[in-house]
């Protein structure tokens, strides 16, 4: 019998432990510091282990060495188990010693379970394993201990002998079969064990054996036998006659289709018959296993030319059946999906001669499908090419006559799919559009092919599906509000919203086209018409639109609201949705708060003298009372208006107008800006302007308000963002003291700046649009989500990509429209779900996530800091273990994800 | 029995709904969840839960011992996917209870309650590898993003997943969040769903998860001072024992996922509050194997490749 070798000499640090013992508040007491050592019971045959206190010589412990699997290494100088209701641990001074006595441990409870088993001790079971057991009926229990039960350096050897005995998964798989013949069930539940333990070594050369074609339908065969669920399974019934296997082509290569199978049954047994049994580790292997073989499947067939061809042939073809030409197309889709296996480099191969051979027009094709889950398989196709490549899809799209492709997509997002999901015809368009990923003139081209032939349809949705349509304008009576229930139009809710998330999206990724489209076309009015709509998420998403569009903090946008009265709306539906706390009373108050902490000016003076009547009975809302609080220190910065007299009527668009037009329309408007828009405000309120002033300081205005000066004063917004510092250090009751015509000069700037066939900005405008942002008053209160709130899904994302424009307009200023869109550190998560994401890492300002940090009480979630690792499964984790003891480290294939033990 | 019904049954059973009851069970969700409140109101008696964690047999023992929806009132405190095998089902069903009973369940968001989030910690790829497409997964955060925030039980009881933000002094301040988008890096949105109270700590410190902060006793007393509530009710954090009070009870985390990923050998816990607000944690264990029954994992039936 092994363990006597006690080599007690006091005073040896390899014994050296401290002992521990974790009392009723989860905390670990230290009971002392002794020896270690492996010794009999007194007056029994029992080993246990004691400590021998190394300062008294008395027993700080004595612990019975038990057969159960109890005992637990982490780390390198831990071993830990639960007696009794006891979690006890001994932390080693040296590893070497923690492996002496773990070993001990281990040899001891083998030796326990042979005698248990056989009566005769296993030779050899003490020293290192010789030999595998003979696989027979009779020695199933003894390589259940070999294969399943023994410590970590005795599976190592296991997993050798095996890979060396090539006659071992034979005869392991004959036996199996044995005794299945004879319906021993006690053989066939070891036959379990040895082979889930036989996975659980987790050897590569021993998967590959197992998982060849001879054996694994015996492999999966045993596992059917678990003996802790009741009944059988019946997982080779299943795949053999459940499970389809279909070639859309044949295939003839035997080694291609050997690797299909195994992928498919490999997944099965990961996934299905073992999903909890197996380590990380293991499904680390095994992920790796499938991911091998898709490679080796896909690159063999997309280099096999024929059979691409045929392919091709067929899904161009007329004769072919619609059953077929719907497998071709699955099949086409499993070949696109499976791709993510190949290497990058070799990925765009794939792609572009997929597309070389015709993929899009086929695309083409199938989107115009009566068969619905058809199209909807086209636009999966379409979105992994996409996650790829998008400039692939995008050179398609510019080329193709009359871009018959991007008019199927957006009609398929304005379609209604009835029950089925549609939002990847979102998304797709989404990644087209997106500026971050575009570069040169396929940008320009693409999204202008988008403004000119498209956009109109998704507002002509928008607007058609709301009552009232068209004919409402900045003059509607607030009693209209009460009509807004019962939109008559057939248009599905998830299509507006779709609509509504794109054009937002569209805000943020082309400011400048938006402006001269939007404003043009009273897009923004339009959309405002969802107000009317009785789904409150879309009220609520109308909302958020026009909050984007203030986010961009863009002087001619916002000039634009207030012109047309655009905020009108949505203090209806806040006013009519009266003291409820509901999402669109936070997304109003929001908006409101974004006004007063940008401090734009014009929306201030706009709001509160445009609705405080109406506002005033939320006047017990800070925001109500900071926004009045914000308005009447702006009056006192400013000069008393004129009286006003010209009443202008809302200015009429022509949407057909050219732009040339356009520009002369602005530049005369904008002429007489300050009479003409004050004028419109205070008629469209119908209240004097004096009453709103009623907590303004007269003298105040009378000294100040000399000029001609506008109720919205854009010299001031203008003079502070001219310099982002200036906005912090100058107290906003600085009156203004910029002539009239300098006024005028800035406007003809605007206009330069504004025009699609003026690219070039000057470094004063980009400030305008961009007022600076890192004003310290902002960030240390709530941090400005800025219009980051306004792309629902791309929140955080935008904001670093905000972070990112900012410092590309630090740094650059003469950046043409068009040509130097900002640069997105990182690509929308939302927007392509399948992109890695490193996000956290893309900021500097982002704190980093520490990692092995162990003062917190709990397993913690960190902030995602990583890229997605297909298969990565849980991370590793110790736990009830003390900090003293320090933890395990996590899995070296994982997601490093910060985590804590207690 | 309504289609609704029937679906609720169905989840119950473990075996998700199909694609198209997927999309018209979030379009109602999203009807209901908007006219909640970022600080949305619960009346007591009510039984309050904290993660949950995709374990779904281990939820199922939770209605075992809490009881039944809609007869016992519940309030969970988000962080329904992610880990678990059955984030899918889990978050399904607690979603068919809200809409079939929206009185009777409240439902707030945690942290895993993000697109990114999920990406990494598994509700994705369960979306993937159930449906063959990931469609379930955008619709299932689509409605994340409409989750209240936090609730407050008879103005006495705060509750949020994560804990306290610096931004937010008063629980008004709360009201001005548009909390329809994604889980954002930083700010009160952020800190809510991720912060962490901590001994140690004094004011606040530095979060080791990087997002959210650690707050100290100071911060929770004069939180509660100023929104005359009794304490805090938060989870986000595993305890061993299921729950554990912090800073003379004026902070409670609670913990749901029993057996955490199915190996952390914790038990979990539930707090019924009566009407009287008396508190009562039940304490429960991880569902035996033979409740489990087989995982439903099955891959497509076919194949190409």
């Amino acid at each position: 019998m092994g363990p006597q070798g006690k080599s007690v000499a006091s005073g040896n640090s390899m014994q050296r432990v401290k002992v521990y013992r974790l009392n009723n508040e989860g905390k670990w007491d230290d009971q002392g510091t002794g020896h270690v050592t492996v010794d009999y019971l007194e007056g029994s045959e029992d080993l246990a282990l004691f400590v021998i206190d190394e300062e008294d010589d008395g027993n700080i412990l004595v612990h019975r060495i038990s057969s159960e699997e109890i005992y637990r290494r982490q780390e390198d100088t831990i071993i830990s188990w639960r007696e009794l209701s006891t979690e006890l641990a001994l932390s080693f001074q040296e590893s070497m010693g923690c492996s002496y006595i773990w070993d001990h441990i281990c040899s001891v409870q083998r030796n326990m379970h042979f005698n248990s088993i056989s009566n005769e001790p296993f030779p050899g079971v003490s020293g290192e394993l010789q030999e595998l057991p003979p696989v027979e009926l009779s020695t199933l229990p003894l390589l259940v201990k070999s294969v399943a039960e023994g410590c970590i350096t005795d599976q190592i050897r296991v997993a050798e002998l095996i890979a060396q005995d090539r006659t071992f998964v034979p005869k392991l798989t004959d036996l199996f079969r044995v005794c299945e013949d004879l319906e021993n069930v006690d053989g066939l539940r070891l036959m379990y064990k040895v082979v889930k333990g036989i996975i659980s070594l987790n050897s590569p050369p021993i998967f590959e054996r197992i998982f060849g074609d001879d054996y694994i339908m015996d492999i999966i065969g045993a596992l059917e036998y678990d003996p802790e669920v009741p009944q059988v399974q019946h997982h080779r019934a299943f795949l053999k006659e459940h499970v389809v296997f279909k070639e859309a082509i044949p295939i003839k290569d035997p080694s291609v289709l050997s690797k299909i199978h195994q992928t498919y049954r490999v997944g099965y047994i990961k996934d299905v018959i073992l999903p909890r049994a197996l380590d990380e580790a293991t499904i680390a292997n095994l992920n790796s296993i499938v991911h091998s073989n898709n490679a080796y499947v896909v690159s063999l067939l997309k280099d096999d030319n024929a059979f691409i061809q045929e392919l091709f042939a067929r899904l161009r073809s007329p004769a072919t059946s619609v059953e077929s030409k719907k497998n071709l197309v699955l099949f086409l889709q499993e070949f696109c999906s499976l791709s993510k296996s190949l290497q990058l480099v070799h990925q765009m191969r794939l792609f572009r001669d997929l597309v070389t051979e015709g993929l899009f027009d086929i695309i083409t094709d199938i989107l115009q499908s009566e068969d619905k889950a058809l199209v909807l398989t086209g636009t999966d196709i379409l979105i992994i090419v996409l996650n790829q490549d998008p400039n692939l899809l995008r050179a398609y799209i510019i080329q193709q006559e009359g871009h018959t492709l991007l008019g199927l997509l957006v009609k398929g997002m304005i379609t209604d799919f009835g029950e089925d999901m549609h939002c990847q015809f979102l998304e797709i368009i989404r990644i087209l559009l997106d500026s971050y990923t575009m570069s040169g003139s396929q940008r320009d081209t693409i999204v202008e092919i988008f403004y000119d032939k498209y956009m109109d349809q998704l507002i002509d949705v928008v607007a058609s599906s709301c009552c009232c349509k068209g004919s409402v304008r900045t003059n509607v009576k607030s009693t209209g509000l009460v009509g807004r229930v019962g939109p008559q139009s057939v248009t599905k809710p998830d299509i507006l919203s779709n609509i509504c998330e794109l054009l937002c999206f569209c805000v943020l990724h082309h400011p400048y086209r938006i402006k001269c489209n939007f404003l043009h076309n009273n897009v923004i009015e339009k959309v405002l018409y969802l107000t009317r709509r009785k789904e409150k998420y879309l009220v609520v998403a109308a909302v958020r639109f026009l909050r984007t569009i203030i986010s961009r903090n863009d002087e001619f946008l916002l000039r634009h609201i207030v012109k047309h009265n655009l905020l009108k709306p949505v203090v209806e539906v806040f006013v009519a949705n009266g003291n409820r706390y509901n999402l669109l009373h936070s997304a109003v108050l929001e908006l409101f708060e974004y006004i007063r902490k940008e401090n734009l000016k014009s929306l201030i003076l706009y709001s509160v003298e445009c609705f405080w009547d109406q506002l005033e009975k939320f006047e017990h809302l800070d925001t109500f009372r900071a926004l009045k609080l914000k308005y009447e220190q702006s009056m006192e910065s400013c000069q008393p208006k004129n009286p006003r007299s010209s009443i202008g009527d809302p200015r009429k668009r022509i949407d057909e107008r050219a732009l040339e037009k356009e520009e002369e329309d602005y530049f005369n408007e904008d002429s007489d800006e300050e009479d003409s828009t004050s004028a419109r405000i205070s008629n469209s309120c119908n209240q004097p302007a004096a009453s709103v002033l009623i907590n303004g300081d007269s003298t105040n205005y009378s000294s100040f308000r000399e000029g001609s000066v506008g109720l919205v004063d854009y010299e001031d917004d203008e003079e502070e963002d001219e310099d982002g510092q200036k906005e912090v250090s100058t107290p906003h009751d600085m009156p203004p003291d910029s002539p009239t015509s300098k006024r005028k000069m800035e406007v003809i700037d605007h206009i330069d700046q504004e025009l699609p066939t003026k690219k070039h900005r000057t470094k004063k405008t980009q400030n305008e649009i961009i007022p600076s942002r890192d004003d310290k008053t902002l960030n240390d209160t709530i941090p400005s989500r800025g219009g980051d709130a306004a792309c629902s899904n791309c929140g955080p994302d935008q904001l670093l990509r905000k972070k990112a424009y900012h410092q590309n307009l630090n740094g650059s200023h003469d950046v043409a429209e068009g040509q130097k869109e900002p640069v997105a550190p990182s690509r929308c998560s939302n927007c392509s779900a399948n992109n890695s994401f490193n996000l956290r890492e893309a900021s500097e300002e982002e704190p980093s996530p520490l990692t092995n940090q162990v003062n917190s009480s709990s397993l913690t979630d960190g902030f995602v800091n990583v890229s997605k690792i297909t298969g990565s499964g849980m991370p590793k984790f110790s736990d009830g273990k003390p900090e003293a003891l320090s933890s395990e480290p996590p899995s070296g294939t994982q997601a490093s994800e910060p985590y804590s033990v207690r | 029995m309504s289609d609704l019904d029937r679906q609720i049954e169905q989840l119950k059973r473990c075996e998700p709904l199909k694609e198209y009851e997927v999309k018209a069970l979030c379009l109602k969700a999203m009807e209901i969840l908007v006219e909640e409140s970022n600080v949305q109101r619960v009346d007591a008696p009510v039984t309050i839960c904290g993660d949950i964690h995709g374990q779904f047999y281990d939820m199922k023992e939770l209605f075992k011992v809490g009881g039944d929806c809609p007869q016992t009132n519940y309030l969970f405190l988000g962080d329904f996917v992610d880990r678990g095998f059955y984030s899918v089902e889990t978050f399904l069903l607690l979603l068919a209870l809200k809409v079939r009973y929206p009185d009777r369940i409240t439902l707030i968001r945690g942290n895993h309650e993000s697109r990114q989030i999920t990406q990494v910690y598994g509700f994705y790829d369960e979306c993937l590898r159930k449906y063959g497409s990931v469609n379930v997964w955008r619709y299932c955060t689509d409605i994340f993003d409409y989750l209240s925030l936090s609730a407050l039980i008879e103005n006495r009881i705060f509750s949020v997943h994560g804990g306290l933000s610096p931004a937010i002094s008063t629980l008004d301040q709360i009201r001005t969040i548009d909390r329809k988008q994604e889980v954002p890096h930083d700010g009160a949105m952020c800190d809510l769903l991720w912060s962490d109270p901590e001994d140690i700590v004094d004011g606040w410190g530095l979060s080791p998860r990087g997002a959210g902060f650690l707050f100290g006793g100071n911060v929770v007393s004069s939180f509660n001072h100023s929104n005359s509530i009794d304490y805090i009710c938060r989870a986000h954090q595993l305890v061993m024992e299921g729950y554990k009070w912090m800073f003379n009870n004026q902070i409670v985390t609670v913990w749901s996922a029993p057996n955490y990923c199915y190996r952390c050998g914790n038990v979990a816990a539930i707090l019924e509050l009566d009407e009287n607000l008396n508190k009562k944690f039940r304490v429960f264990e991880a569902a035996s194997q033979d409740a489990r029954g087989v995982p439903s994992k099955k891959p497509a039936p076919d194949y190409f490749l």
